[in-house]
């Protein structure tokens, strides 16, 4: 009786999961209608020393454990709003550079494709700089290993890549 | 003929007429080669039909043929369907090249998951009510069997749909109308058949009321497909048309010098 339970709990769960997602498909088009509005600007030096391997190991000497635990918690929560940050303007820019890519010009279309290229491996590296930073906060005592976390600092370094694009236009560009 | 069989007839009939309907619809808008496999599924699906409607009515009236029948022809079935959804995958693929390594990641980890998951649900699951009706033992087994396959397998193809949605949600991909159509009715599908084969286990059916749910659940997903693949295809529409090319360029330039550090 409990498997069946649990499978019609499981098969409810999908068939609202399925619809909801197919409702949001078409609200996320909303998002595009004003771009600018949605983007949230990113510091990226700010960004990178928070994720400063250094800085790190500088708090680990200097603090008493329990103080270390907690400051670095909240740098890791910090890092989490950067990384979740760059991972949104990259949404954005993705439907951006497919409205981009369905126009006529073939360069804008060929800049676009690249774009949206380019956005969606960010999202990529954001989703497991994600997961690394929960696992970090969840455990910030330990040492993932210096090396794995050198290499999450590097990869969340890619992923805030909307940090670097200070453009001095109006809409997006002057948003990120 | 009482209103259980009249609708229970209806319900059979009706979403392959309009199948068949469908079929031509696609054939003629050249769809066969953008969605060779759902062509495939939904032709084979008029013909299962057909047989399975034969036999019923001249061989073994819902006897032993007619399981043996509907047994092969669920798992046929059920196999194309798997090529539907790994068509859907595979739509995405070529439409973002840079999806083509997480994609294939997450579509091979999602199978081995669920695969795990159902196996050990067709191992732990007892074996259904159906052992309780009392039918010939010569086909009750393979009766039995063939839900316990279709429930395992059902349970396969909704995960894998449901991580289709969630991935295409993620990486905030604009599907065409007609993909997402074929995406939701199967979808709707698989999640209802997984719950009803659930409540088989527990449950007997004397009267074919869950038979029933689960044909009108087909017919639901018959109508969507219907509804998306007889309109004409969309995409996602922004307001926001045209962008300056050299924007785009400065964009691409910043996020490549990023990702290569």
């Amino acid at each position: 009786m409990t498997i069946t339970l649990i499978l019609v709990f499981v098969a409810f769960l999908a068939l609202v999961l399925l619809l909801t997602l197919a409702r949001g498909h078409a609200s996320t088009l909303k998002v595009s209608e004003n771009p600018a509005e949605h983007i949230r600007s990113v510091d990226v030096e700010a960004f990178r020393n928070l994720i400063d391997p250094d800085e790190e190991e500088f708090l680990r000497t200097s603090l008493q454990p329990a103080e270390f635990r907690k400051i670095q918690r909240e740098r890791l929560r910090a890092a989490v709003d950067y990384v979740s940050c760059a991972a949104t303007n990259a949404a954005i820019l993705l439907r951006l550079a497919e409205a981009a890519r369905r126009g006529s010009n073939p360069a804008t279309a060929e800049a676009a494709g690249k774009l949206i290229d380019d956005a969606i491996r960010l999202r990529f590296f954001a989703f497991h700089a994600l997961a690394r930073l929960y696992l970090g906060m969840v455990l910030p005592g330990t040492r993932v290993s210096s090396v794995r976390i050198a290499e999450s600092y590097e990869q969340m370094t890619r992923r805030v890549v909307m940090l670097g694009l200070q453009y001095p236009t109006h809409g997006v560009s002057a948003a990120l | 003929m009482t209103l259980n069989h009249l609708a229970y007839y209806y319900l059979w009939v009706a979403p392959h007429v309009l199948q068949s309907i469908l079929l031509v619809v696609l054939v003629r808008r050249g769809l066969h080669r953008q969605f060779p496999m759902f062509v495939f599924y939904t032709g084979f699906e008029v013909l299962q039909c057909g047989v399975l409607l034969a036999v019923s009515q001249r061989l073994s009236n819902f006897g032993p043929v007619y399981v043996q029948v509907f047994a092969v022809g669920l798992a046929l079935s059920t196999a194309i369907r798997f090529g539907v959804i790994y068509e859907l995958f595979r739509h995405f693929f070529q439409r973002y090249p840079a999806l083509t390594g997480p994609g294939r990641f997450v579509f091979r980890g999602a199978t081995v998951l669920l695969l795990l998951i159902a196996v050990a649900l067709a191992i732990s699951a007892p074996g259904g009510a159906a052992d309780k009706i009392s039918r010939a033992a010569t086909y009750s087994a393979l009766d039995v069997t063939t839900l316990a396959l279709d429930r395992a397998v059902t349970m396969l193809q909704c995960g894998l749909l449901v991580s289709l949605f969630l991935f295409s949600r993620y990486f905030v991909l604009s599907w065409r109308s007609h993909a997402f159509g074929i995406a939701l009715g199967l979808g709707v599908f698989a999640s209802t058949e997984l719950a009803i084969s659930a409540v088989r286990l527990y449950v007997t059916d004397p009267h074919n009321v869950l038979d029933l749910f689960v044909m009108g659940a087909y017919q639901v997903c018959v109508l969507v497909w219907m509804f998306y693949l007889m309109s004409p295809a969309r995409e996602s529409q922004y307001s926001l048309k045209k962008l300056p090319d050299h924007d785009l360029e400065i964009w691409n330039r910043e996020l490549q010098r990023l990702i290569q550090q």
